[in-house]
């Protein structure tokens, strides 16, 4: 699960983005005549969504819709008692309980009068998703959506120097520790800066990088660091001596 | 596999859920999928997307994944979230293992357990960490980062871990804030790290400062609660009676609709693979409980007395009843 810092700033990601990325979303849903797009977000799969609408289930799964006319729509696998939580750090405004995903979904659309939906990555819904929506009287199409704005580029771009300035500045801590006190070590330092999650990678020889496991990095190792900042991740990798 | 008329099924595993393909193949991949075909003979062959996980293993590479499937199979483990993509692939549906495969999960072997006992030392020691280092002035995210790097220095592979802080306004755990912590605080956490696959868990709660009665009040109802599941859960005791037993004391002192669901999600749950295995400890779930599964009891809940509070003990279910494989004091923890 997600266990770093999670939030909102909004300086940094001005609400006016959201509303650019949304209307980008109406006019792609207008040339397909299609009432609203759904979008799919679990904990490992968080990106699409969390870059039109801030969200990101830390835990869990859960549907976005975004309707061609009106304000999105959470259904959402999580409790809610962390509704407040989640409004505070998204655009979300309604927000309904959905321990069952696909029914929410369908009563949904039937209080809408929707027929049709469009599906962002349609083939890649999960099974239990994707079957009993096809089964279902909602026809679902598959939408394909350009998300990289500009944006978004300078918040990979922070999430990058993020990365690489403080492995600059541990790497060298390193020498003479395992990967698992080198871990730590890392992790301290990124999730106090405001990681929201992170994978480490070691290399030491010509082995290929793999999780710590509790081997010696010596003098000479590199380190590969997957790094998310506020849904953004960065990947750099830095070896030994410097 | 004989039984179900199968000839060979699918173990897939995704950055996410990976525990239907370790509960095969126990290597802790990096890339997004890895997939485990067993024969009824018994050969097994693993595929990876990622080229690295591929060269540690010494497996087949297969960076466009939706190839891994073709030629289907009888049945597939972690079927019900795997991509529409990769179903398709195999041709005809296959039928979901996830359930067969799960049930044969929920019994741990001797190495399971010993993996688990490691797991619970380390969230022991995690959960000192914690108390040693929370303080008024330090933000929520600064303690989990300090209680993340602890666990992986000492080996943890990964952490499933909430958090949250205050008072009676609080009414359950989420992801850290940047909230900035304050004497009187209570602070609630459920860690729970993994090692070598396997997760175990610990809840407590903290109080910074001095507790308020209310505080002391809500303690003494979680402790009891924890305890009377603890005093019950031994093989032929269902999930259902595990949950019954703690809830009652809630009502037993007039919190019985802080149970429910508005409050709540589970008075517990199955450890292994996975942080948040099944069956859960409900008062609807019937299952029965069976010697070696491992089981956390806590009745975490709101109670307008203190807030969100949470207690609970990792327990390995023995021949006539259970051992708590936590060692932590079972106390409201002060500092």
């Amino acid at each position: 699960m997600k266990r770093g810092l999670i939030t909102w700033d909004k300086a940094e990601l001005p609400p006016s983005v959201f509303d650019r990325r949304l209307a980008k979303v109406r006019d792609g849903l207008a040339k397909q005549d299609l009432p609203a797009l759904l979008v799919y977000s679990d904990v490992w799969r968080s990106n699409e969504g969390r870059h039109l609408t801030n969200y990101m289930p830390y835990w869990n799964r859960s549907l976005i819709v975004l309707p061609r006319e009106g304000a999105p729509v959470l259904l959402c696998g999580l409790s809610p008692r962390v509704y407040p939580w989640i409004k505070s750090m998204t655009i979300f405004e309604e927000i309904r309980p959905a321990s069952k995903l696909v029914p929410t979904l369908l009563q949904l659309c039937s209080e809408r009068g929707w027929t049709e939906l469009g599906v962002l990555d349609l083939a890649r819904l999960p099974h239990e998703i994707h079957a009993p929506l096809e089964a279902s009287n909602v026809k679902a199409s598959n939408v394909k959506l350009d998300l990289t704005d500009d944006a978004e580029i300078a918040m990979l771009r922070r999430a990058e120097q993020m990365a690489r300035e403080i492995l600059t500045a541990e790497l060298p801590k390193g020498a003479g520790l395992t990967d698992y006190q080198f871990s730590g070590l890392l992790e301290r330092a990124f999730r106090r800066a405001g990681a929201e999650d992170l994978v480490l990678l070691f290399r030491t020889g010509d082995a290929a990088p793999r999780t710590a496991r509790g081997s010696m990095l010596g003098d000479k190792f590199s380190v590969a660091v997957a790094l998310e900042y506020r849904g953004h991740w960065a990947r750099v990798t830095q070896g030994l001596p410097l | 596999m004989a039984e179900r008329g199968w000839d060979s099924i699918l173990l897939y595993g995704n950055a996410w859920r990976k525990d239907p393909f370790r509960s095969l193949v126990n290597f802790n991949f990096s890339g997004d999928h890895a997939l485990a075909r067993l024969s009824r003979s018994g050969e097994v062959a693993v595929t990876f997307s990622d080229p690295w996980d591929s060269e540690i293993v010494g497996a087949k590479l297969e960076p466009d994944f939706v190839k891994a499937f073709t030629g289907g199979a009888s049945a597939i483990a972690g079927l019900d979230f795997m991509e529409e993509r990769f179903v398709t692939a195999c041709g005809a549906l296959p039928a979901s293992a996830t359930a067969d495969v799960e049930e044969l999960r929920r019994v741990k072997t001797a190495e399971e357990i010993g993996y688990i006992q490691q797991a619970c030392d380390l969230a022991d020691r995690g959960y000192q960490r914690f108390a040693e280092v929370a303080e008024p002035g330090m933000r929520e995210f600064e303690l989990v980062a300090e209680v993340e790097g602890f666990l992986k220095e000492n080996g943890a592979e990964d952490n499933f871990m909430l958090i949250a802080s205050g008072g009676t306004e609080v009414v359950g755990m989420k992801p850290p804030t940047d909230r900035v912590l304050q004497k009187g605080d209570s602070i609630t956490t459920e860690l729970t790290p993994q090692v070598n696959g396997y997760y175990a868990q610990i809840c407590r709660t903290l109080v910074l400062g001095e507790p308020s009665p209310g505080q002391l009040q809500s303690f003494a109802i979680f402790s009891e609660a924890q305890q009377a599941a603890e005093d019950l859960i031994k093989p032929g005791v269902t999930a259902a009676a595990a949950a019954r037993a703690q809830n009652d004391v809630f009502r037993k002192y007039g919190y019985g609709d802080y149970t429910g669901s508005k409050y709540t999600r589970v008075r517990g749950h199955c450890l292994g693979l996975y942080p948040d295995e099944t069956p859960h400890i409900l008062e609807d779930v019937d299952y029965v409980l069976k010697q070696d599964m491992v089981v956390i009891a806590h009745p975490n809940t709101y109670l307008p007395l203190s807030g969100y509070m949470v207690f609970g003990d990792t327990m390995l279910i023995t021949s006539s009843g259970n051992t708590r494989l936590n060692r932590t004091e079972k106390k409201l923890f002060v500092k």
